[in-house]
């Protein structure tokens, strides 16, 4: 696999019959068919998971860890995203979802919450009240709108909030904590998240915005499902210290409503989230403070690699919070969170480059010519964007063909001759 | 070396469409690799274009004009025109009803903006026949 481009959405090639599903869902365009199976552009792929979810086939899935992982550790950490808690009918209860996780073979369970509530925390109190701080903020957390904003929207790249995502922060914690209760060293610990998120899967292989990622593995929620169901029938050995804020933090909305400010905006869906950050790269979007990006319909409860509907879990999430206490910090404690974040240990420490992967040519003389020619080429193709040519648009074949990337495409839609009538 | 240039066609009220131009202009950029800080100067000032098209014209055009060293947006409209060309360019100026302005329309920085979007910037109107922008934008040498 190339390092460089590692990503966790992957093909099975004999599951893939070379329907043009995929091509046209995908927001960057990263897909072609080539000897008939749909091909992952590496270097274009945000690992939205968009192609996993439509595949009729399911060819499409994301390279996770095995449960094999576990035995590479002496003491095993697990940290359930919070999206967990959608994923059953909500009279099992918090406790038993999170003994069900353990029961997989963890040491030790360690609730995403903890992350989401400092980082409330933190760009409530601190973010948020820095005046320098370019307006929106939008939020880290979603690692798909993140790889969208470094292709698409590299001036929307100083609005990100840098801060790290609950995932990362409950790791480093949970991690540190693990190295005092067992005098084993950072090694020996293996914390292993359990992801609803391909974009995750790839951010903890090749992380943005830090150097190393505390997270040494990730299952697919997907994956453990079975294992899960089955142990909800043991006993339960474990107590959920999540609050309100926290298990609405996964659903759409979740973040902003908590921030304590009037103009925030929530949007879902990743052909939404790239519509309204159109708008707030064009500055339109006066006074808005921040802005919640979720590359996934009703947030991370509707991630690729979840097994529940998004908009059940959703709804169980909302009712298993009307039983949580609020979050409540005191001034000792946000203090503290905001020592963390300044002192870089929760904090985004590196630059978030931008991608400028959608140029022709790196220089712009030659980038002229090109889009010359594609125009040229538009003017002949049908433009009905089938995507039989293995492109998902007829724009995308001539670019393909002009940047030489596609050496023997034919458009057999222009040679059938009832399409030609009309050109002569 | 040839210039690139596109046609796109503004139709007055199509507030479905609106938007539409300047961010295939945007795209067109994009593609093209030109600086995202340049990207983003050149699409403000094409919407605001765009959008003077779409709610004060009888309909127009927009020309998106390339070449190596500069980036061209020509607006121009078959009417009404601007009785005082002078006084739109004063930000705040507008001659938006209440109810436009409401829906967060006519707040009168259009031409404003897109003069402060541009290197170089030209109107010209007369009542009665229509008007004529020109926006230009520099592309910095190395890029």
């Amino acid at each position: 696999m190339d390092e460089q481009y590692f990503h966790s959405v992957v093909l099975n090639e004999d599951r893939c019959v070379g329907c043009t599903s995929c091509l046209k869902v995908c927001p960057t365009e990263a897909i072609r068919l080539k000897e008939g199976k749909a091909r992952i552009i590496g270097e274009k792929c945000i690992d939205c998971g968009e192609c996993i979810r439509i595949c009729p086939n399911h060819a499409k899935s994301a390279v996770t860890d095995s449960t094999d992982i576990l035995k590479k550790y002496k003491y095993t950490i697990a940290i359930p995203s919070l999206v967990l808690y959608g994923q059953f009918p909500v009279n099992a209860g918090m406790d038993k979802m999170l003994t069900a996780v353990r029961e997989i073979g963890f040491d030790e369970i360690y609730e995403a919450s903890t992350g989401t509530e400092i980082i409330t925390s933190v760009i409530k109190n601190c973010i948020l009240k820095n005046p320098e701080k370019k307006r929106p903020i939008i939020n880290s957390s979603c690692p798909a709108t993140l790889r969208l904003i470094q292709i698409r929207f590299p001036e929307l790249l100083p609005n990100v909030a840098d801060i790290e995502t609950p995932i990362e922060i409950a790791a480093r914690l949970a991690k540190t904590e693990a190295v005092k209760k067992t005098g084993l060293s950072m090694d020996e610990i293996g914390v292993i998240f359990i992801s609803p998120c391909t974009a995750r899967v790839t951010s903890v292989k090749h992380p943005i915005g830090i150097k190393k990622s505390y997270v040494d593995g990730v299952l697919s929620m997907k994956e453990v499902y079975g294992m899960m169901l089955r142990n909800l029938n043991g006993k339960t050995k474990d107590k959920t210290k999540s609050t309100k804020e926290s298990l609405l933090w996964p659903v759409t909305g979740g973040q902003g409503e908590f921030l304590g400010i009037e103009n925030y905006l929530a949007v879902d869906g990743i052909n939404e989230v790239i519509k309204i950050l159109e708008q707030i790269e064009m500055d339109r979007l006066e006074g808005l403070e921040f802005f919640e990006g979720m590359a996934c319909v009703g947030g991370c409860v509707g991630g690729p690699l979840t097994i529940e509907n998004p908009f059940i879990a959703r709804n169980r999430m909302r009712t298993l919070a009307k039983g949580l206490p609020n979050s409540n910090f005191s001034e000792e404690e946000i203090k503290a969170q905001i020592e963390m974040y300044e002192n870089g240990f929760i904090r985004l420490t590196e630059p978030i480059e931008p991608r400028a992967i959608m140029r022709l040519d790196d220089d712009i003389s030659k980038s002229i010519k090109k889009m010359e020619m594609i125009k040229e080429m538009l003017k002949n193709l049908p433009g009905i964007d089938c995507g039989v040519c293995g492109a998902p648009t007829c724009k995308a074949f001539a670019e393909d063909i002009v940047k030489g990337e596609n050496r023997n495409g034919v458009c057999i839609v222009k040679s059938m001759k009832s399409f030609n009538k009309g050109d002569s | 070396m040839k210039d690139i240039r596109y046609v796109f066609n503004v139709e007055k009220d199509d507030f479905v469409r609106a938007g539409e131009t300047s961010s295939k202009i945007k795209k067109i950029l994009r593609e093209l690799g030109i600086d995202s800080s340049i990207i983003r100067k050149i699409s403000i000032a094409a919407y605001e274009a765009e959008m003077n098209i779409v709610i004060h014209s009888l309909g127009g055009q927009i020309l998106l004009d390339i070449s190596p060293g500069v980036i061209r947006i020509t607006a121009s409209d078959r009417g009404p025109g601007i009785a005082d060309v002078e006084l739109a360019m004063k930000e705040g100026y507008s001659t938006a009803t209440d109810q436009v302005r409401e829906m967060g329309f006519g707040a009168g920085m259009g031409l404003p903006n897109m003069k402060k979007c541009s290197d170089r910037f030209c109107v010209t109107s007369s009542e009665g026949k229509g008007t004529y922008i020109v926006i230009e934008v520099d592309l910095k040498a190395g890029e």
